[in-house]
Parts: structure tokens; sequence; C-alpha cells
């Protein structure tokens, strides 16, 4: 059997940084390849070079024997190769056959031949079995009838090479047995696949060959008759912890500050119940869409809940955000520019916003604009904030490591008993987040109650005292940290034991 | 930069010029609301060219129908220096507030063609709504009678304006007594208006169809010959003098569209607000007034008017404003 | 226990730079405070030769005069910008204010003229409002005025919290219904005969100064100039009420929060939407307040007040300050300035004998060159940070 598609030796460097170092890889003719790893691995960049959204480094790409280099996403469409991604790329409010023909309709003495148009979507739509009119709007379509939409889209322009990216994550379980189907006949039709997933099982099910990304390279590869879904993980993972996290220095008391008792939002979240005790960082680990944020929202009252009971030290919480500050939560949220900070605005007056009630004199609320600096002032010494005057700095021009020390600051001037942490390290440089991690460390010994949110598994491991793992928006295990183990919680996000 | 050497070189033309003016030539600030409509271009013009022929120094001021604005206008040039005022006031109250500001600042002030409430002080123009809408009326009346073959009850139509403001009230009394005079021949039919085409053209096809027979028709106002022409057309009742069919009509203000009707016969005769003379008048008045050092002058100028009509059109043409715009071109422009 | 504490960084001394370029120095001066302040001295200081009424005293009565009515209105208008939304039926509120307190207090009425409203015989009769020669009754007709404009507030705010719509199609509608409803009410008419303790408001002395007589104009004046004025005490006492509010208390800086971020300050705890529906009540209110002014120096009650160009005015004033459209950035001082220099514009441009469409031309472009400055204050900022 012939390579259809080969890479060799490819690099993609951003600003001196690889994203993808020194690959090479054989995509054989008419057979699956199941590509893995973990977010960040480089599978993203590497597809993009594929799929000619941005040139290699270095190294070359060769298509069906021949050099290839594709200049934009029209000539990997040109070459035979399509992508069928996580985020459709359809338009909505345009029809089927519209969709297929968006990139030249063909005429009938200067008008749009739609009898033609229709006649052939009708046809490749039949080889799909999937039964809709092609005159039909596909905002009006499913998920997985929109996903046949994409595939049936690849055909009409003849793809020889599919590339699926994560295209189960809005299926139903029915229309993902629908789209296993669908490969299993385009392959048989002789087209190849690339199949990439963070459901392992499906990649195994589907593939005849895997390989696994890490740090951007490749770092395994085999037939997948030899890759049991362990090997996949330890593949994935293969990095020692240690040094990167301070040491622990409180151990969690037995009092519980936040109890969780099955809450269910439909579609979003299902019986969700956990303790949280005092002086206890609880992280939260999920993939993307696993429900952890949408969680957070909803214990913080940003989202609404339809069942279940939220307690904090023992007592039921006021709706909305505002009467949850007042009863001591905090919430760090993933979205630091929008929803953490007031980029425009001085740090003072951002360490300020929570607690600005307590500096006001009645009965207008006047501000007693001595205490507040003070207060603010030592809030930036004790968190370290490298910047000058505060007062007058803005925070946008601070680094990205000292924008979230204000935003966690901005919380701890009002003394909660709580603190939601939703990626707290998310574009933050290594060494800012040693600092971050140990005042979270801090936050715990102090005796409040810390939820820790992160898709990187490491910091969880390194600075929690227990974790729990979601997956579609339930809680489907935990450990402490003397039995903590990647594989285990890995197992446990990835459910290789789906589908 | 550039801007403001511009606006600098402007200040010094009108900054020397108003420091320069001799003893007899005055500095007169006219204030006008807005040049909408006809008349008040026409009135406009009228007292700019006057001032300016006898070597006076104008400054006008637009208040583009801000009351408001006018206030603070009149205020800038009292603090000026100007020797007088007039005005074209937005409405009856504001020209009250500012003939007072004036006054009390020791400015006189003369109010153009728009009465304030009060009329006890100022300069104050005004045109004798019932006087010429009386002689119009009269001139229809004798047209009517004298086509009338039979001894019935004639129609005659009168389209009121808004009946708030006091000109339209004067207009129609100045109708009624015309009517007065033959009361036994003739029935009055009332159309309402408001001083507003659409509604004109409404009721005015309302009341032709109920009555068939028109025998003289009279407009509160020439601007809406129009809308009367839109409605007689079709019915077969817009005719020139001589025609058969032909209903005489008569119109009020004496604009440029009424001077052309006249001329091609359709319209008999227009009651005309003598612009010229109340420019006039207003004029005088006010250089009598800083001539004396009076401060505060008060009197009422009526102008009595006239109708323009088919038997004098060749003798008074020119006395007619709306004539003056026609020959200028007016209708073409 | 905090070294902080004792001596807080805004009071320390700003760091010693030895020199200084020009273009540095420029930069401060546009980053000032009173950057309009300087501009409106410096436009003076040029035009003063060429235009010598403008210095004159009656004229700067005139000016100060025409400021304070306007002035009210722009710091309502200061405090919707300063969350980022728009108020644009501030006018309108003018108008129905004007209105109804014209209609309460008025001492008589013609049915000649107002029969036709549906407010006579309601409200109005030929022996005029209900609280027309009544103790008190023009405080009253104050009262009513503003519990009127702040019930067209909340209505904006609160359907700019509520239910989420972008606050330029809110005021819109209210722009126009309102000036409709303001023009319905009278039919179009003025009413007039306000009492006298009324008219004060908006032209009464406190204090005049008597300069000797002049002799530009061929009669000789008095030269009486009213420089403290009700309406001076009036609108001053509100810009520095509205000062106080936006700069030193919790609810001026949730106002700003929320123009800075409505995310992060709803996160933060920030009551975000009881915040929006106050801040349009303020911008109504506020609008009632200049209404009382515009209103009794014209001694009537007028349904077109706050018509044409007048939000050209409000906005173009408060963004000539340095209030920025997009939110977050706002002080009652700068607004005040702004409004000092449009007014001055308007003066000037009257003095320069300039028709009212190159007055409004020039408007439009010198607001046009506030936005400009905005970027330009912007950027500096952004550079001083490097």
């Amino acid at each position: 059997m012939t390579d259809i598609l080969t890479l060799e030796g490819l690099t993609k460097d951003w600003f001196g940084v690889p994203a993808v170092s020194d690959l090479t890889l054989r995509v054989r003719q008419g057979a699956c390849l199941g590509l893995i790893g973990q977010n960040g691995a480089g599978k993203s960049t590497l597809m993009n070079m594929i799929g000619g959204i941005v040139a290699p480094t270095a190294g070359r790409m060769l298509w069906r024997g021949q050099p290839y280099s594709p200049a934009s996403a029209a000539d990997a469409a040109a070459a035979g190769i399509a992508f069928i991604h996580q985020e459709l790329n359809l338009f909505s409010n345009l029809s089927v056959a519209e969709n297929l023909y968006i990139d030249g309709f063909p005429r009938r003495l200067g008008l749009i031949d739609w009898r033609r148009v229709h006649a052939r979507t009708r046809e490749i739509l039949a080889r799909l079995s999937l039964d809709v009119d092609p005159r039909l709007s596909v905002g009006n379509l499913s998920p997985g009838e929109r996903q046949l939409v994409e595939i049936a889209k690849a055909l009409h322009n003849e793809a020889q090479l599919l590339i699926f990216d994560e295209p189960t994550t809005s299926l139903t379980a029915r229309e993902t047995e629908r789209l296993f189907d669908t490969i299993a006949a385009l392959r048989a039709e002789g087209r190849t696949i690339v199949y990439i997933s963070h459901i392992l099982g499906d990649v195994r099910r589907l593939s005849d060959d895997i390989a696994v990304l890490r740090d951007g390279r490749l770092v395994d590869e085999g037939p997948v008759d030899a890759f049991p879904v362990t090997r996949m993980i330890r593949s994935m993972i293969g990095r020692d912890l240690g040094g990167l996290y301070p040491p622990r220095t409180a151990a969690p008391r037995p009092r519980p500050v936040l109890e969780v008792r099955g809450v269910t939002q439909p579609g979003v979240v299902e019986d969700v119940s956990l303790t949280l005790h005092e002086g206890e960082v609880l992280g939260l680990f999920g993939l993307m869409g696993s429900g952890r944020s949408e969680l957070a929202r909803i214990l913080f009252g940003l989202d609404p809940h339809q069942g279940g009971q939220i307690l904090l030290d023992g007592a039921p919480l006021p709706a909305g955000p505002r009467g949850r500050i007042r009863a001591g939560m905090a919430f760090v949220t993933e979205n630091r520019r929008d929803e953490g900070l007031m980029m425009e605005a001085s740090i003072a007056d951002n360490l300020s916003l929570v607690s600005l009630r307590e500096f006001g004199r009645r009965p207008v609320g006047l501000i007693d604009p001595q205490a507040l600096s003070a207060r603010t002032e030592a809030a930036r010494t004790e968190l370290a904030v490298k910047a000058g005057d505060i007062a007058v700095q803005p925070v946008k021009a601070l680094s990205g490591g000292n924008q979230q020390k204000v935003v966690i600051g901005k919380w701890q001037m009002s003394a909660p008993r709580l603190f939601i942490l939703d990626e707290p390290t998310r574009g933050v440089d290594v060494g800012a987040k040693y600092e971050i991690y140990a005042l979270i460390d801090r936050l715990a010994a102090a005796g409040g109650a810390v939820l820790m949110i992160s898709s990187e598994l490491e910091e969880l491991t390194g600075t929690a005292d227990r974790i729990l793992v979601m997956n579609r928006g339930e809680i489907v295990g935990g450990l402490d940290r003397a039995a903590f183990s990647d594989e285990r919680i890995l197992s446990m996000a990835f459910r290789e034991d789906a589908a | 930069m550039n801007l403001l050497t511009k606006f600098a070189a402007l200040a010094v033309v009108a900054g020397g010029a108003s420091l320069g003016g001799q003893a007899q030539a005055a500095t007169i600030c006219f204030a006008f609301q807005d040049l909408e409509t006809e008349f008040w271009v026409a009135g406009h013009k009228a007292i700019t060219t006057t001032l300016t022929e006898a070597g006076h120094q104008v400054i006008e001021r637009n208040a583009n129908e801000d009351a408001n604005r006018q206030l603070e206008q009149v205020r800038d040039c009292v603090a000026q220096g100007v020797d007088g005022i007039i005005i074209i006031p937005q409405d009856g109250d504001s020209a009250t507030t500012i003939v007072r500001e004036a006054q009390d600042a020791d400015v006189p002030i003369a109010v153009f063609n728009r009465p304030p409430t009060d009329l006890s002080r100022g300069i104050v123009v005004v045109a004798d709504n019932a006087t010429i809408a009386e002689a119009a009326t009269d001139f229809v009346v004798e047209q009517a009678l004298e086509n009338a073959t039979e001894d019935r009850q004639l129609n005659a139509l009168i389209i009121v304006g808004d009946l708030g403001d006091p000109n339209a009230v004067g207009r129609r009394d100045g109708f009624r007594a015309a009517i007065a005079k033959h009361e036994d021949r003739f029935n009055v039919i009332e159309v309402a208006s408001n001083w507003d085409a659409g509604t004109a053209l409404a009721n005015l096809e309302a009341a032709v169809t109920a009555n068939p027979q028109i025998d003289l028709m009279f407009t509160s106002s020439d601007f809406l010959f129009p809308t009367i022409r839109s409605v007689l057309e079709p019915r077969g009742m817009w005719k020139t003098a001589g025609e058969e069919g032909h209903i005489p009509l008569a119109g009020l203000d004496g604009d440029a569209t009424a001077c052309q009707l006249i001329k091609d016969g359709y319209v008999s005769a227009t009651g005309v607000q003598d612009l010229y003379f109340e420019a006039e008048s207003a004029l005088t008045a006010i250089l009598a007034a800083i001539e004396a050092g009076d401060t505060a002058p008060n009197e009422v100028i009526e102008d009595p008017g006239f109708a323009l009509t088919q038997d004098n059109l060749a003798e008074r043409e020119m006395d007619m404003w709306g004539c003056v715009l026609l020959a200028d071109g007016f209708l073409n422009r | 226990m905090i070294p902080a504490a004792t001596a807080p960084p805004s009071a320390s001394p700003p760091p010693f730079t030895p020199r200084r370029g020009l273009g540095a120095r420029a930069g401060d001066l546009i980053l000032s405070d009173y950057f309009v302040l300087y501009l409106s001295i410096a436009y003076v200081a040029a035009l003063a030769p060429f235009l010598p009424t403008l210095t004159a005293p009656g004229n700067i009565v005139n000016v100060m005069s025409n400021m304070w009515p306007l002035l009210v209105v722009a710091i309502g208008q200061t405090f919707v910008l300063a969350i980022a939304g728009i108020d644009l039926s501030q006018g309108s509120v003018v108008a129905l204010t004007s209105v109804v307190g014209a209609m309460l207090i008025t001492t008589a009425a013609d049915p000649a003229v107002l029969a036709k409203a549906p407010i006579w015989g309601l409200v109005l009769t030929e022996g005029g409002g209900p609280f027309a020669g009544l103790m008190g009754g023009v405080g009253l007709a104050v009262m009513a005025m503003l519990l009127v404009a702040a019930l067209v507030g909340l209505l904006n705010g609160t359907t700019v919290a509520v239910l989420n719509m972008p606050p330029f199609m809110v005021t819109l509608v209210g722009l126009i219904t309102i000036s409709a409803f303001a023009i319905w009410l009278t039919q179009s008419e003025n009413i007039a005969r306000l009492p006298e303790s009324f008219i004060k408001l908006g032209k009464g002395d406190i204090v005049s100064v008597h300069i000797g007589a002049k002799d530009s104009p061929q009669i000789p004046r008095r030269e009486v100039y009213s420089f403290v004025t009700y309406a001076m005490v009036i609108a001053v006492g509100v810009a520095v009420a509205a000062h106080v509010l936006l700069n030193r208390t919790i609810f001026g800086r949730w106002v700003l929060a929320i123009g800075m971020n409505r995310r992060t300050a709803e996160i933060s705890g920030v009551p975000v939407r009881r915040v929006i529906i106050a801040v349009y009540v303020i911008s109504a209110m506020c609008a009632a307040v200049g209404a009382i002014l515009y209103s009794a120096r014209l001694e009537a009650g007028r349904p077109t007040l706050g018509g044409g160009t007048f939000l050209l005015d409000v906005i173009g004033a408060a963004v000539i300050g340095g209030t920025s459209l997009f939110g977050g950035k706002a002080k009652i001082i700068w607004t005040f300035f702004g409004v000092l220099f449009f007014v001055l514009l308007s003066n000037t441009l009257n003095l320069m004998n300039l028709s009212s469409f190159q007055v409004d031309m020039v408007k439009g472009a010198v607001i046009l060159g506030a936005a400009l400055l905005d970027v330009l204050r912007t950027r500096l900022m952004q550079e001083r940070r490097r």
C-alpha cells in the first residue's frame, strides 16, 4: 500500500518556540490514522500546516508522492484534502445545495443551473443516506446532519483525504454511530481518513494506525493492535512532575465549607455532589465541554440550576452572584480579560472593586480614600505585584501573572470563605505560576476552601489535596492526594469505556 | 491654523466695520427665525437690501426655528453694542420675552409681521388680516353674483387655517364680513385645514363631493392653491375665467404661485400683505427711535394691505411681493 | 502596621525628572484635566484683539448665562456616557418637563390658543394651572418636573438594564415619542405667563455689577451686569454634587466600573442593573433642571425646547471635555470645561457674524476634533506606560 501523505521533518516555530518539531509521519492510502495528544501537543498546528493555513518553518510534505506546499485552504481543497471540524464551517443561512456549491455554481445561459445543482446534491446525499431536501436551510438541520453535509461537501469536492477533528463533541450517541458507519463507507470507497479525538475508545475502534503527539513531537506510533489505551495514555503524558510546585503548608480540616448535593441542569451538569472542607484545595479535572467551568458558574450563581442544593457553611445560598459574594464566595473566571479585570483602570481601582462597600460612609457612600489606599497598598505588598504607583498604573500594563495576582487579590480583600479558581494559571509564565500556586496554598492555610479547575492535570496533582474528575456533566470519580495517578484520572476523563 | 486665520480676517472686517460707522449710519441687528417659506425669504431680502442701500450696517442672525437660540442671539447683539434690533420671532410668546430683554438693555427693538402676545411693548408691524381678507373676498363675491343666472342660494366655501393662530382668525373674520353684505344669497361651507396641506386635501375633497355646486372659494393662505387644484382639476372644476365651469377663487398672502395663477386666469384675487410697506415702516420707526435716543419705542403699525385682482393686476402687480419674486424667476429656480 | 497607610502613594511627590523634552511637556498638557480650560483661555486670548466685544462685560455675562443650562444637561449626559451608554432622549425630556412645569403654575391661559389642547379643562383653565398663586406652587411644580423626568429615566434605564436593549435605540425611541407627547399635550402651543418667582430661577440676579457708561452705541446704555444669578447657583450646585457623586462615592466607582467592563463589574458584585437605572434617572433629572433654566429665561413652557441641534451641543460639550464615548472615562470638571469651550465657540462664531449653518458646520468639525483628541490621549497614555 502506498502513502497518500508523507510528512518529512516538518517543523513550525512561533517566534522561536517550536509548536511542531521535526515531525515525520506517513499516512497510508485508504487507511485510517488515529492521531492523539494532550491539549497543546501540536495537533492543531500540524493540521493547519496540512490545510494550508500556516506554512512550516522547515521540512516538507509529499501528497501522492509529489511535493505539496499549500498556500491557502483553497489549495488544500483543490488537492483533495477536506477537514471536518468540531466547529462546523457551514453557512447556516444557506441551503444544503448552496453550501456544497459555495465555491462555484454551474451556469447555464449565464444563470445558475439550479436543476443540476439540486440533482447532484441529491445524489451525494443519497450516498450518505441523508434524506433531506437540498433546498432546506442548513440552520434547520441537527448537528449530526450538518456533519454529514460537511462530508457531502468533501465528496462534492472529490476529497481523497478526510481529516476529522473531534467530530463527535456535539453529537448524540445515535448520530455518532451513524457517523462511524459513514466513515466505514468512505473507507470502502478507498478514501483515506485521519481521525483526531480525545475519546480514545473511538480512536481505537476506527483506526488502523495510531500516532501520538507530545510537545510537538511524534512520540509513539504503531498499528492499533499493539496499542491498548494504557499505552496511548502513557505516551500522551510521559513527563515527570516535581520542583514546579511549592509544598503544601497545612492539612485540610474536617469542617465542610461548601456542600453541593445533586445539582442538576439539563444538558450542562448532571447530579453533581461534592463537599469541600476548610483549608482544602479541591482540584476539578475534565476535558473541554465536560461541564467543569459550567459547574463553577452555577456554584457562583451566574447560571441557573434546576435541581439540587448548594450550601455554604451549612446555610443555603441566595440567588445571584451578589448574594453569594456577601455569603463569602469568590470567583476567578477563566477569562481574565473580559470577566476579571477592568483593563483600562488602575491596579488600585481593580483591587478595590469587590470590597468597595466597606469603605463607604453613610449616607451617600462617600469613600474614605486614606483607608482605601492603605488597604490596596497592603494587598499589593502581600501579593508582590510588580508595578509602579498602583493608583495610576493601569492593570493593562502588567504581565499576565501580575494581572492574575490582581484578580485573586481583589477577592482576597473581601476575605471570602470559598475561592473558585477557573484556570488560574492560563496565560501565565512558569515563574509566576509558582507564585500563584504558593498563593493558593496560603489561601487554604488561612482556613479558606479552594475549588481549583484546570485542564492541566499536572498542576492539579501538584497543588490539590483531592481531585474530582468530570465527564459529560457528571462527576465520574475522585482520588485523594496519596492515590493520585495520572493514568487513572485521564482514563476517567477520557472514559474510554464510553461509546 | 488656516481656519483660525480666516476667522481672524473675518473678525477684522466685522469689527472694523462696526467701529468705523459714522453718526448717521446705524448698526442694526436683524434676527429672524428661519427662511423656510417664500414669504420670509422675500421679507428678509426686503429688509436687508433697504438697510444696506441706506448705508446702515446689518448684522444677521438666523435662529433656525429655535426660540432659545434666538434669545441668545439677541443677547449677543446687545453685547455687541448694536443700535437697534429687528426680529422676525419664532412665536408670539418668545417675542414678548425678547422685546422686554432688549428694552431692559436700552436697545430699541421692532417686531416684524408675527406679533408678540403683548402688543404694548416694542415697535410691532402687523398686517390687518381681516381688512385684506375682506377686500379679496369682496371681489369674488361680485363675480359670483354676476355669474349667478337664477335666484338660487350660492355656495361660498372657505378653507380656514389653524384657529389658534390670530392670523387665521382675522382672515376668517374678513371673509365673513364680506359675505355678510349679501347674507341672503350665500350658504357658507367651512373647511378646516389646520395649516396643513394633507388635512386640507381630505376635508376639501369631502366638502366638494357633498356640495358639487361651489360658487366661490376663499383659502386662508395661498400656499394651499396647489392642494385646491388637485381636488378641482379631476372634477372639471379647475378652469380659467371665461371657461365653462370656472369658480371664482380668492386667497391671501400674495405669493409667487398666486401671482402666476392670477395671470393665468385661474385665481380671481388674492389679499396681499404689503411686505415692502411693512419692511419700510419697521425700518423707519427703528431708525427714528435711534435718532431720537428713544430706547423703548412702543408703537403698533398696521399694514392695511390690498387685494390684487384681475381688474387691478396691470397697475398694482409690482406692489405684490409674490409678483416681484415671479418676475425674478423665483418659481423656475 | 502597614507602612503605606501613613503615606498614601497619591500624596507623595512625583519622581523628579531632570530634563523633559518639548514633546513630553505637550503630552503632559494634553493629558491634564485642565487641558480644555487652557485651550479656552488660549482661544479667547487669540481672538480678543480681533473681537473687542468678546471680553466686554456684557458678552461675558452672556457666555455665562448660556453656559448654565447646558452645563446641567451635559452633566446628566456625562453619567450616561460614563457607563458606555448614550441618552438621546434628554432634549425631549427638557420639552416635556418644560410643558409640565408651565401648565401647573401659569397664572392665566388663553382659551383661543390652548382650548384644543388635551390638558385644557383637565389641568389648565383660563385661571391658569392648579398651582397658580399657591404658596410654594413653584416648588411643587419643580418637584413635579423632576418626578416626570425621573419616571422617564426609570423607563429608559429599566429597558436598557433589564431587557438589555441598546441604549441608542431605547433613547432614540424616547426622543421621538416623548417630544411628540409634549407637542400633543399643548397642541404645539407655548404656555406663557409664568410667575415671577419661577422666571427668577432662569434670569434673576443675586449679585450685579455697575460699570460706567459705554460710548459705542449711539444711545448710551445702562451698564448693569448680572454676575451671580440663580441659574449660576443652581448649575454650580448641581455640578459640585455630581462631582462628589462620580469621584468620591461608591456609586461613582461603580458607574465607572460598569463603563469599563460590565461583565467584570457584574461578577465582582456590583449591582449593575440598579446602577444603570439610577444613571438614566440622573440624566433625565438633569434634563429637567435644564428645562427649569431654559423655560424660566424664555418665560414660557415650550414643547419644542431641546429640539434641533440641542443634542449635538450636549454630547459635543461632554466629549470635548474628554469624556469617552466608550465608557469608563468621565469627570464632571472635564464636562464643565467642555461646556465652557463649546459656549465660547458659539459665542465667538456669532460675534464673527457667521450664519447659523456655518456655526453648526464649525461645531461639527470641533466635535470631530475632540474625538480625534480622545484617540491621541489614549495613544499618549499607552506610550507612557512603556
